[in-house]
């Protein structure tokens, strides 16, 4: 039956005349007339703007007046919901149905470890550290479609995030970026053209020590035993078996993590990246190495 | 407030002096870097913390063997994604053969429960409250095992003398209320002025 239908078509288009604009049309009942205000029986007369006063005339008051009574949006006392909202910390969502997407399509690769520059070159999130950005959290939707194993760190996780990309055999890493390291991260070129070395990446603040210190946000500061006891709670708590990485072929590469100073991958700081020359140039002076590495 | 402020402000000053928890002695990869060769983090100490995982992985998964956990269509509103995705989480076992419950831990959950066994004796829990599967599965977990709970707790024995000490107290309360009563009612006859 398709060889039959595939042959007619064949025919077809052998023997009917090629299409240009003079032999098509839209599909009948798919364009609707538009209504024109002024034109005819209907659109005509008084145009659709009602009977005298303020409608027709077209002199109605400010939106939310309500006739003189005090309006809703006075009537409501203001409360410090919104205090200081230009002062909080914002952190650009990355779903787990969006990592999937990009690393199906090839434009990040779940073979390194997935750091914020990673999904930055591969434009899978945009971060503004200048709108008070600190980074990027990960968001639960896409947990039950999530099928890749990685070795991700991001700024801040949910529970469920982090227990999908457990249980396909991955791991996550919760770390604080300062908003000049999170700069330099996002923007790393244009950080190495301006000549200077890469600097130490600077602890949290108080308020999130605790959050990185606690082993459920997988924080970069918290104990590796307590961080593995968490994996084991987690995958009871979902109900499925924690696959064991140590057996994994890729196991150097999914224990990857940055130390709490650095910001780059193979790079340390206090070292300067000469993109002209293609070369990495360390300092050798006494101090200049106590203050890097302290 | 103010003192309670102090204190963790310290706690956190402390331990940012310390500026790597304890289990990474060596000062940092970044010595490491700083001098060629040697990988940041090594790995040997890496694999023993996951190792230590893998052991007790193996002891404690309910899930595979004892429980049948299906997915099917929730019900509700929500447009495509009810309609299409499969994210209500039904979990069910066999009560009388479920040897890792108690077996009069067994009893008191097939009376408590009696509405949730089907026919073939088993004990169906489900649960669509979420959008995601996974965490309508952990609703699932969740509530056998408060359900386990809930039936292995034994019932409050009140021993004779609390029962004999509460009595007592309600007497006690009702006899001073009477004895007030009484001094009361004297004081308010006192005052009246009787004409005779």
């Amino acid at each position: 039956m398709s060889g039959n239908g595939g042959n007619k078509a064949l025919e077809l288009l052998r023997s009917l005349p090629r299409v240009s604009l003079a032999n098509l049309r839209p599909s009948p009942g798919s364009k609707k007339r538009e209504r024109r205000r002024g034109r005819g029986r209907y659109g005509g007369r008084k145009c659709g703007r009602g009977h005298k006063g303020e409608r027709q005339r077209g002199n109605r008051p400010r939106l939310g007046f309500e006739g003189g009574q005090t309006p809703f949006y006075l009537v409501i006392p203001k409360y410090g919901f919104n205090d200081g909202h230009s002062r909080r910390r914002q952190y650009q969502p990355l779903s787990l149905q969006r990592l999937q997407y990009l690393i199906d399509l090839g434009r990040v690769d779940p073979t390194q470890p997935i750091d914020l520059t990673q999904l930055t070159n591969a434009r899978g999130v945009t971060v503004q550290p200048l709108k008070r950005d600190y980074g990027v959290q990960l968001v639960e939707e896409g947990a039950d479609i999530f099928s890749a194993k990685v070795n991700i760190e991001v700024q801040r996780a949910s529970e469920l995030a982090i227990a999908a990309i457990e249980k396909n055999g991955g791991v996550v890493t919760t770390s604080f970026y300062d908003p000049r390291s999170l700069e330099i991260l996002c923007k790393p070129v244009v950080f190495f053209l301006r000549g200077q070395p890469i600097p130490k990446r600077m602890l949290p603040p108080e308020d999130l020590v605790r959050y990185y210190t606690d082993a459920r946000n997988r924080g970069y500061l918290a104990d590796p035993s307590k961080v593995a006891e968490a994996r084991l709670e987690l995958a009871k708590k979902y109900g499925y078996v924690l696959p064991d990485i140590t057996k994994d072929e890729l196991f150097k590469m999914l224990s990857t993590r940055k130390d709490p100073r650095q910001i780059f991958f193979g790079l340390a700081p206090g070292w300067i990246v000469n993109m002209v020359d293609k070369k990495v140039l360390k300092p050798t002076d006494e101090r200049l190495l106590k203050y890097y590495s302290s | 407030l103010g003192s309670g402020l102090q204190s963790p402000c310290s706690m956190h000053r402390a331990e940012l002096s310390v500026k790597v928890p304890p289990s990474r002695s060596c000062p940092s990869g970044l010595c490491a870097l700083l001098q060629p060769g040697s990988s940041p983090f090594p790995a040997a100490h890496c694999k023993t913390s996951w190792e230590c995982v893998s052991r007790s992985a193996r002891c404690c998964s309910s899930l595979p063997a004892r429980l049948t956990v299906s997915y099917c269509r929730s019900s509700g509103p929500g447009g495509q994604h009810v309609n299409k995705v499969n994210t209500k989480a039904e979990v069910r076992f066999h009560l009388a053969s479920a040897d890792w419950i108690p077996e009069a831990v067994r009893q008191k959950m097939a009376s408590m429960h009696r509405n949730k066994i089907n026919r073939d004796g088993e004990l169906i829990v489900n649960s669509e409250e979420s959008r995601y599967q996974m965490r309508n599965l952990a609703i699932c977990l969740e509530k056998i095992r408060t359900m386990v709970t809930e039936a292995t707790e034994t019932p409050k024995v009140v021993s004779k003398e609390t029962t004999q000490k509460l009595i007592e107290r309600v007497e006690n309360m009702n006899r001073e209320r009477l004895r007030q009563k009484k001094i009361h009612s004297n004081i308010k006859q006192s005052r009246k002025a009787d004409f005779d």
